[in-house]
């Protein structure tokens, strides 16, 4: 181990040194495993790279190209439009859910069982599935509609539809950051709910004081992910638009022509691999200002009992 | 059961506590009926579709349960069979072919040469329940899903013991820790997530390829030893939930910061830790992209790869592929309901005042 | 003089000698087969694919095959991600010529290979062995074909009283004005009424006449007539033609077909279609006439259908011509492959007389050998009774050549872009074929000028 005499550093060295020793199982990994990928992509997105010769370099040109590209906007739109509507949707139902489920009601643990079982299917399953369901003819969606009397769209088949289908297909599995939310809410101590019975408080005004200040690490965890995977979907897109047989990648006439499709489609399809990279490296920066900022944010609203003061 | 408090020591108030209680539970309990509807049925049909063949999953999408229509045979051929409405007599007859308009031709099947023509819609299929177990059998030995299994425990259960352990550490590193540009590390970690597959794919492989780890679970086991950026997230948020007091005590009690990392903060993250340990599970579990690139040859193969096979360019073997998805859903389902103990035990009772 | 150790020592050095070449010369070199791009990744077709290595392993020495055969998922992924990682397979296939054109600088030249064997390929469909040789470029020796040609449910056409198409293939009368005629009558609403009546609901429609829908939107239109057949572009791929006068019509009958006359279902009716039957256009009993392929036929679930199929010539296009597009398989060597010579071996097996029928049974597909044609014949009267079986062999000769799937610059983007453009149509976005061609051919252009400005 290290040789020198530890016993004369000071508090702060040696913290440091603690925090650096803990942490770098994943320093480790990162120059190894990680580093290397991400610059070699970084480093492709500057050239022209059709992945059989050689990579030649071209500067800007990727960039330039993409700001003229219709359809890199076009599926900046579409990602956008699914991050608006998938993510308050699913960041409020799962919260939601997970309070109900954290109550004490009876087969409590089959409820929540219930609940988490969508979102442990395999992507590509829950996708196939979904493409009977919205079948406009025979899917059993337009059929409960019918019930009502409503004539059901054409789903995924419609290109004003095919984009809240997915929508709807996504919070079918929002068991996921149910749990977490469920996993912070039992971390919360009982004595603070207590004692604020004690002094009087309702039922909303515990909630608001003592449960979402308590779980705001946990929203905060699953706000930044979310928005990390929701600006990087691509599965589901990619399977639905080919099973629906208009041939298409994010067909329908590309409403679901998701920005990580049009990725995979140039750097995969059309052999456009520093296209491709320029691509991701955009949304690397895009997602990363928009983490920083809400990390800047969070001293104003994420409240942790165990939080070092002066950190650096 | 009426506790008294400030809020309810006037007889006028009209709802008791235990009566509150109450209607909580059963409101609660209402709404969440009403969404497992929503939940159940599309389940319902994924094991519904399990169980037909091809032609059922087609002709009738929306019935969840597999029947088939009854066919009889006429001159020779097998023609479907209805329950037909003649002269305010019902009976079954055989469709033996289409007219215009909707229109059908029906026989009786013992006296074929009298053919009636009958409005197609208005005459009712005669069906029988018909489940294809076989599917199951099928789906799991068309391919060697028992090798498949093995592997699949092996990259799950391997790596989510390095997952835990290096991702504890390095979450506890960055929770419970002052150093210089610490913060800037954890930024590091969370942006490796940021960047899409598709495009470290190639260099990735590449790496792999030269140290000749293509077509072994070894790509998929090692770099979890390392930790990840999701893990060791949410593993952190956690950790810094937990008061400070007990680390004091424990400082002071001479323990060195890896003690303090077994002694204090573990025990009282079992939720998390069952958290990830659950996500892990899944991940692992259905993660098919990068095996599928990683793996070559069939018996190296993953649960999730082989799944994929199913899915041909001219053969979409749908029921094949529920079937196959709801066995694959069994062990996460089962080791998430048991799991629910441990999380339940998480309450925590801290010693001190907030 | 010559001691004992002398002797030991030439012993040893003879021996060794003769050890090592016989290892070196026993080793045999492993071509490995990819196959995932196209068909062959079906449970079904696996145990025969391990037959026939098994077949080729027991007869040679020199080299033994092995097939990859990965999920299509994926395999276009795992091969690019082989070929980068100079890890690439030696023989790939079966390609469609999609795939080829996709993949073009990826592969091997075989015409050195046919010179220095002097390889007789005179059984060859003639026309087969041009779909995939481009210029500079012979990626292949023809393995199977697909020709099309119209699939049509008798018992419809009985119940409408309706002509059949006509089986002879010089029956001129037979033209896209005839098709649109004969589909309209077989459109019905849900009383009864066909399309070209007064009385017809188009909200209501059960069955249609005509439906081309799995074709890609070249393929749809390259039977119109344009010189350049189903290329986009002019010969030496410098000027895009996307909207020629030939396509623009073609594309503006289809789009009539699905919003104006109604016979040929629009995206709802495809979902019906769909959801009818096992799910392909035809076997629902929803269409009266569908053009497809060879292929088609393992898809129909020709044993459980409850009508009589039969198949007809494709329709003569306004020019006078005729074209039935054909869809062609065959396996390629990569460039990057290290045993070259050695793939090239077992492509001539694949495709030899003796094995090509086995194969193409795998695959489903034409033999391209015409000497094996009557074997095949007679494999598919038994699989599929009661054809037309010269339409099949008789569509062979109008094959379209420029192919609907060949190559032009920058052929991903640019079958995108056409595919959105019949897309538009389809879905009614756009009705207006010129339009959507039109602006297809700008961007097409600007794809060409991009690749040439590269070269």
């Amino acid at each position: 181990m290290l040789r020198f005499d530890i016993k004369n550093w000071s508090m702060e060295k040696r913290e440091s040194a603690a925090a650096y020793m803990f942490i770098s199982p994943w320093i480790i990994g990162f120059l190894f495993l990680t580093l290397m990928p991400m610059a070699t992509s970084l480093y492709l997105s500057f050239t022209d790279y059709n992945i059989l010769d050689a990579p030649v370099w071209v500067g800007f040109k990727n960039f330039e190209d993409l700001f003229q590209d219709p359809q890199f906007w076009g599926s900046l739109k579409v990602t956008f439009s699914f991050a608006v509507m998938s993510l308050p949707a699913s960041l409020i139902l799962g919260l939601s859910l997970a309070v109900l489920l954290n109550q004490d009601i009876p087969f409590v643990k089959l409820w929540r069982t219930l609940y988490f079982l969508p979102s442990v299917l395999s992507g590509v399953a829950v996708t196939l599935l979904w493409v009977l369901l919205f079948n406009p003819q025979v899917g059993a969606i337009n059929a409960v509609l019918a019930i009502f009397g409503i004539k059901g769209p054409g789903w995924l088949h419609d290109p004003n539809w095919a984009l809240p289908s997915l929508v709807i297909m996504s919070l079918w599995g929002v068991g996921q950051t149910m749990i977490i939310y469920l996993a912070g809410l039992q971390g919360i101590p009982t004595d603070l709910y207590d004692a604020a019975k004690v002094d009087g408080a309702g039922m909303w005004r515990r909630f608001r004081s003592i449960t979402i200040p308590m779980m705001s690490p946990v929203i905060f965890y699953n706000l930044v992910l979310g928005i990390i995977s929701t600006f990087q979907y691509f599965t589901q897109a990619f399977v639905a638009s080919q099973s629906v047989g208009s041939q298409e990648v994010g067909g329908p006439v590309r409403s679901t022509l998701f920005y990580n499709l049009y990725l995979y489609q140039s750097g995969f399809r059309f052999f456009e691999m520093g296209y491709a990279s320029a691509m991701a490296w955009i949304l690397f920066i895009f997602v990363l200002i928009l983490t920083i900022l809400i990390f800047k944010s969070s001293p104003m609203w994420v409240h942790y009992e165990g939080e070092l003061r002066g950190r650096s | 059961m009426n506790t008294t408090s400030p809020l309810q020591s006037t007889e006028h108030k009209s709802i008791g506590l235990s009566q509150q209680k109450f209607l909580i539970k059963a409101f609660t309990t209402f709404i969440l009926g009403v969404g497992a509807i929503i939940i159940l049925i599309p389940l319902v049909y994924m094991i519904g579709t399990s169980l037909k063949n091809k032609a059922q999953i087609r002709q009738d999408t929306l019935n969840p349960i597999p029947v088939t229509h009854i066919q009889v045979e006429v001159n020779g051929k097998q023609e479907p069979l209805y329950m037909v409405t003649i002269d305010g007599q019902t009976r079954e007859m055989a469709h033996i072919k289409n007219a215009p308009g909707g229109i059908g031709l029906f026989v009786d099947p013992a006296n074929p040469d009298d053919v009636y023509e009958l409005i197609i819609a208005e005459q009712t299929p005669v069906k029988e329940v018909d489940v294809h177990w076989e599917n199951y059998q099928e789906a799991l030995t068309i391919a060697p899903f028992d090798k498949y299994l093995v592997n699949t425990l092996l990259v799950t259960f391997i790596g989510m013991a390095g997952m835990l352990f290096s991702c504890s550490l390095v979450a506890y590193g960055f929770a419970r820790f002052r150093a210089p540009y610490i913060n800037v590390l954890f930024l590091i970690l969370l942006s490796t997530i940021m960047l899409p597959r598709q495009v470290t794919l190639i260099p990735l492989y590449i790496v792999f390829q030269k140290i000749g780890w293509i077509d072994t679970l070894l790509p998929l086991i090692i770099p979890q030893f390392f930790a990840n950026a999701f893990d060791v997230f949410l593993l952190r948020q956690f950790f810094m939930t937990i008061p400070l007091d007990q680390d004091e005590a424990a400082k002071i009690d001479g323990a060195t910061a890896f003690q303090r990392l077994i002694y204090v903060i573990l025990p009282q993250s079992r939720p998390a830790l069952v958290t990830v340990g659950i996500f892990h599970f899944l991940y692992a579990w259905n993660d098919f992209y990068e095996p599928l690139i990683f793996l070559h040859s069939r018996q190296n193969w993953t649960l999730a790869v082989g799944l994929q096979q199913f899915n041909g360019l001219y053969a979409i073997n749908t029921h094949l592929i529920m079937a196959a998805s709801v066995v694959m859903i069994v062990p996460p389902i089962l080791l998430f309901f048991f799991s629910q103990k441990i999380f339940m035990q998480g309450v925590v009772v801290s010693g001190s005042k907030g | 003089m010559f001691k004992k150790k002398h002797v030991l020592l030439v012993i040893l050095i003879i021996a060794t000698l003769a050890v090592s070449s016989l290892t070196f010369a026993q080793e045999p070199v492993t071509v490995t087969i990819f196959v995932g791009l196209g068909t062959g990744t079906s449970p079904e077709q696996i145990p025969p694919q391990e037959a026939l290595q098994e077949r080729f392993n027991s007869t040679h020495d020199d080299i033994q095959i092995e097939f990859l055969i990965v999920p299509n998922e994926s395999a276009h992924d795992q091969l690019t991600t082989m070929i980068a990682g100079d890890n690439a397979p030696d023989l790939v296939g079966p390609n469609g010529v999609s795939t080829i054109a996709k993949f073009l600088d990826n592969w091997a030249d075989i015409t050195p290979f046919i010179e220095a064997d002097q390889f007789d390929t005179s059984d060859f469909y003639p026309l087969a062995l041009e779909l995939n040789a481009y210029p500079d470029l012979n990626t292949g020796l023809p393995l199977g074909l697909f020709p099309s040609y119209i699939y049509y449910n008798v018992d419809l056409f009985d119940a409408s009283g309706v002509d059949y198409p006509p089986s002879d293939f010089d029956d001129t009368s037979w033209t896209y004005d005839a098709v649109r005629e004969r589909a309209m009558l077989l459109t019905l609403d849900s009383n009864g009424n066909n399309a070209s009546s007064p009385d017809f609901n188009a909200d209501d429609i059960v069955q249609w006449g005509y439906d081309d829908s799995w074709a890609s939107t070249r393929e749809l239109l390259a039977p119109w007539g344009f010189e350049g057949v189903g290329r986009p572009t002019n010969e030496d791929y410098t000027v895009a033609m996307a909207n020629n006068e030939a396509w623009v019509q073609g594309l503006q009958w289809y789009s009539d077909g699905i919003h104006v006359d109604h016979f040929i279902p629009g995206v709802d009716g495809q979902a019906a279609m769909a959801s009818a039957g096992i799910g392909t256009p035809l076997d629902g009993g929803l269409v009266g006439m569908f053009h497809s392929h060879t292929w088609y036929l393992t898809e129909l679930g020709f044993d459980g259908l409850l009508f009589e199929v039969q198949i007809a010539p494709v329709p003569f296009n306004p020019a006078g011509g005729r074209v039935a597009p054909i869809h062609a398989d065959n396996f390629t060597i990569p460039e990057n492959s290290k045993h070259k010579e050695e793939a090239w071996e077992v492509m001539k097996w694949l495709t030899a007389p003796e094995q090509i029928v086995d194969v193409c049974l795998i695959y489903g597909c034409i033999p391209s050998r015409q000497s094996v044609s009557d074997e095949f014949r007679a494999a598919l009267e038994e699989n599929f009774p009661g054809l037309d079986y010269d339409v099949i062999f008789e569509s062979i000769n109008y094959l379209d050549a420029p192919n609907h799937e060949s190559w032009v610059p920058q052929w991903g983007r640019a079958e995108d872009t056409i595919n959105f453009a019949g897309n538009l149509i389809v879905t009614g976005e756009n009705t207006d074929a010129q339009a959507v061609l039109d602006e297809a051919n700008e961007t097409i252009q600007g794809l060409l000028d991009e690749y040439w400005a590269n070269q």
